[in-house]
């Protein structure tokens, strides 16, 4: 297949926003799952990042 | 919001900078987009051309003998096809048919100059005939396709006995015929040139029984155009590539993301400006915006880094993060820019307009980062959503991390450091032994723009194979007065020159009007062998030249010489274009000249394409030394104004000199030469080391002043600062090195070597610069030891 400018711009924004849709939606929700399963079950540095994640204060103005 | 929050003293003007960046964050974001807008509307407009005349050298007196004589006695641009027959000879009629047709196809060729084709199927290559009454008549090979088997034997009796046409145009084994076509070089659209040579030269002749064979400057970029494509696909995947590295990095989209748009903003300046001051892309040329969007990104990382590490230290407050790491980043960023801006420009001491442009635009595409890494960056962050705090944190306890702290330790050790000196020390006295086989110019006789195996390598090895030399060297032979050529002393010294420089390996054949003279010496003396001679007089000559220009019009005598009989040429076709071969041919060309000068003419070197290799050679060689100093100088210059210290520009470019030995060894060995194309992405190469030098140095800098000790501050620097300059090298590298898969070779070769460039640039600023500070302890760094972070406003 001969790449011209115009579907190279569309193949990277695609996958741009594909790898985005993957990280908010699928990565960071299994990540989150996987420290507490893995805090649940003793490891201390999963227990770190939840508490990191629960007692930080962001602020985003 | 003010900047009501302690900050260091020495740095409080850059942060309170960025505080005010994003306090009038919508004037400056509107202005910058505005900008940005109007330059990627003009990079879109962007052309992949290549103006030949753009790469030479046009102050060189070579070039402008090529200038002055290419209309007439041929330039640069010849495309040479070779039709061939596998079984039997051309001189059948239907071989024949497809020649004659051929050469109609390629006079009809866009940009092709009519006058100065060389084919037995075309008009200006003539035989002597006798006609009847005993005068005699210069006519046309072939006037037309042979009809029958006795036209077919009287061109075979004509090639036989012509001796501008036996072995030159025709083989002496009967089995290949050339097509020599001259373009005319404001006409030079190599696209079109190629596709109409495909369609009325190539094509409709070829066959089992006949193949055709294609070679030339035109046709060799009408390839590299072909392949142009190529590059979509390389940026497409480098940049998906990179987007998934940054982002396992990061575990965040955000550190995908933002390098991306420093990358894009900066590319749109570049891109914008080349179409802007009138240039257009050069497709050998198109590694080069890529390694300046790579350079981008490369700071974007460091700057994105430390975006993290901040946001950790400010007690997770956005804001101040963003400031911090602006102000914090400031010099190293900025130093690099500049360096690497000022650095290209030395480029401008080449006089090759192609490269000068370059080295404008290069510079103003590097400098353009400036503003969107430094002005835009901080208003990119404030607008983005702050990280999650777990994942900032998350960044510092992976494998990468682990493995980046066990090697400082290592490397900093008593152990570490002696190896490390003993490493690069070794390393550079074995480049220093390589280094000597490096050579400027073309280092093989094959195109090195393309593969070896590539259908323009094999039609050019198949025709020099055949007839010996394609590549023209046209020397002038310019007369003091008219009739200069009728002097049979200068048309003797002529054929004195060919048969002297003929004696060169590396020349096939050569050809000047003192073959016409005694050619036409003998056929007026009935073919006797001893009137193979060029004639004792003036009216002779005069008279000989009567009979065999007298029935051509002056635009098609041209070419060998003009009509007042004032200058003429000798043409010597070369085997190969490398640049040892013709630094001799031009060396002896010179030493035949100064041992033999003529009364009423002087030769004049050079045209053809070996004239103009061989001054854009030799204005590398002059400039090339000067260049280097000058570059590593002013990079020095920036050194020692950013740490207010002589001796920091030394320590950070001892690094890159030993990386330099070491690249230009590799060149050596794997016969790559400088030339007009390896040059600038040399030269920008050379920033690169110097970028990661600046982070590793500044962040030792800093720690110094709260921990003392040096190497504790080396430590961290190497594993904070140090630790983004691998991954930045790391995604560099495999983007870079993924241009090997190119049709391109130039650009596959240029992409290899820059990857390795990085990949020793890297590891000079990461292992040799740390263990220099550390051994010699640099006054600029120790000078700064437990001044404090005053405040951090954390």
């Amino acid at each position: 297949m001969e790449l011209g400018i115009w579907n190279s711009i569309g193949i990277v924004l695609g996958f741009s926003l594909f790898v985005i849709a993957l990280d908010e939606y699928i990565a960071k929700p299994w990540r989150k799952r996987s420290w507490e399963r893995r805090a649940a079950s003793g490891d201390k540095e999963a227990q770190e990042m939840l508490r990191i994640a629960g007692s930080a204060n962001v602020v985003d103005e | 919001m003010a900047l009501d929050y302690e900050v260091p003293e020495d740095k409080r003007a850059l942060y309170w900078l960025g505080d005010k960046l994003i306090e009038y964050r919508t004037p400056v974001m509107a202005l910058v987009l505005l900008t940005t807008g109007m330059f990627a509307y003009w990079s879109f407009q962007l052309r992949l051309v290549t103006s030949f005349g753009d790469l030479l050298p046009q102050t060189h007196e070579f070039v402008k003998i090529h200038n002055k004589y290419s209309g007439t006695f041929g330039g640069a641009n010849n495309i040479v096809a070779m039709m061939a027959v596998e079984e039997g000879t051309i001189f059948t009629k239907k071989n024949l048919t497809k020649i004659f047709e051929m050469t109609e196809g390629m006079d009809t060729v866009y940009g092709v100059n009519h006058n100065q084709i060389e084919s037995i199927g075309h008009r200006t290559v003539r035989h002597l005939r006798v006609a009847a009454g005993g005068t005699l008549r210069a006519e046309p090979v072939m006037l037309r396709a042979p009809k029958t088997q006795e036209d077919v034997d009287e061109i075979r009796r004509i090639v036989h006995n012509a001796e501008n046409i036996y072995g030159l145009i025709v083989s002496l084994d009967d089995k290949a015929a050339l097509l020599r076509a001259n373009f005319i070089e404001g006409r030079l659209d190599y696209r079109r040139i190629f596709e109409e040579v495909n369609e009325k030269v190539v094509e409709p002749f070829s066959d089992e029984e006949t193949k055709i064979y294609v070679a030339g400057e035109p046709r060799l970029y009408g390839w590299v155009y072909s392949y142009a494509s190529d590059v979509f696909w390389i940026l497409v995947v480098t940049y998906c590539i990179e987007w998934i590295l940054r982002w396992m990095y990061f575990h965040d989209w955000r550190g995908a993301l933002r390098p991306t748009l420093t990358g894009v903003i900066a590319a749109f300046w570049g891109l914008g400006f080349i179409h802007l001051i009138g240039l257009a892309l050069d497709p050998l040329m198109l590694v080069m915006p890529f390694l300046i969007t790579a350079r981008a990104v490369s700071h974007a990382i460091q700057m994105h880094d430390r975006y993290y590490e901040e946001f950790e230290k400010c007690g997770w407050n956005k804001r101040r993060a963003i400031v911090a790491s602006f102000a914090e980043l400031f010099v190293p960023t900025f130093s690099g820019v500049v360096t690497d801006a000022f650095g290209v420009l030395v480029i401008l001491l080449v006089p090759v307009i192609m490269l000068q442009k370059l080295a404008i635009t290069a510079s103003f595409w590097i400098l353009a980062i400036t503003v969107s890494e430094m002005l835009l960056n901080p208003i990119v962050y404030y607008y983005l959503k702050a990280p999650e705090p777990e994942l900032v944190v998350l960044r510092e306890h992976g494998i990468f991390r682990k493995g980046i702290e066990w090697f400082t330790r290592l490397h900093v050790s008593r152990v570490g450091r002696l190896a490390t000196l003993g490493v690069w020390a070794t390393a550079v006295i074995v480049a220093l032994y390589f280094v000597r086989g490096l050579t400027i110019g073309d280092p093989t006789a094959a195109s090195p723009l393309v593969w070896l195996d590539s259908p323009y390598n094999v039609s050019h090895t198949e025709i020099q194979g055949r007839f010996g030399g394609v590549e023209p060297l046209i020397v002038v032979a310019e007369g003091f007065d008219k009739d200069a050529m009728k002097d049979p002393e200068a048309l003797r010294t002529m054929e004195r020159f060919q048969r002297a420089i003929e004696r060169d390996p590396d020349i096939g054949y050569s050809f000047s009007l003192a073959d016409i003279i005694r050619a036409v010496n003998r056929v007026f003396h009935e073919l006797e062998p001893k009137w193979l001679v060029i004639p004792d007089s003036w009216t002779d000559i005069g008279g000989l030249f009567f009979i065999f220009f007298s029935g051509s019009p002056p635009t098609e005598t041209a070419k060998y010489v003009d009509p007042s009989y004032t200058t003429a040429h000798v043409t010597f076709y070369a085997k190969n274009h490398q640049g040892d071969a013709i630094r001799r041919i031009i060396a002896r060309c010179e030493k035949f000249i100064e041992e033999n000068p003529m009364d009423k003419a002087a030769f004049k070197l050079a045209g053809g394409l070996i004239g103009v290799l061989a001054a854009a050679n030799q204005e590398l060689v002059r400039n090339d030394l000067l260049m280097n100093f000058l570059g590593f100088f002013t990079i020095w210059v920036i050194l020692t104004f950013t740490y207010r210290s002589i001796t920091a520009g030394l320590y950070l470019l001892a690094p890159l000199l030993a990386s330099n030995v070491i690249v230009n060894a590799y060149m050596a060995v794997q016969n790559i030469g400088i030339n007009i194309h390896t040059l600038p992405l040399v030269t920008v190469g050379v920033g690169f080391g110097i970028d990661y030098g600046l982070y590793i140095v500044s962040r030792t800098i800093e720690e110094i002043r709260e921990r003392s000790d040096l190497t504790e501050s080396v430590h961290q620097a190497l594993i904070t600062s140090g630790k983004a300059v691998t991954f930045t090298a790391a995604t560099m590298i495999v983007s870079t090195a993924f241009w090997i898969t190119s049709n391109i070779r130039f650009n596959a070769e240029m992409g290899l070597l820059l990857a390795i460039w990085m990949a020793i640039s890297y590891v000079g600023s990461q292992t040799l610069l740390p263990i220099l500070v550390l051994v010699f302890k640099p006054k600029f760094i120790m000078k700064e030891a437990g001044r404090g972070r005053m405040g951090s406003g954390h």
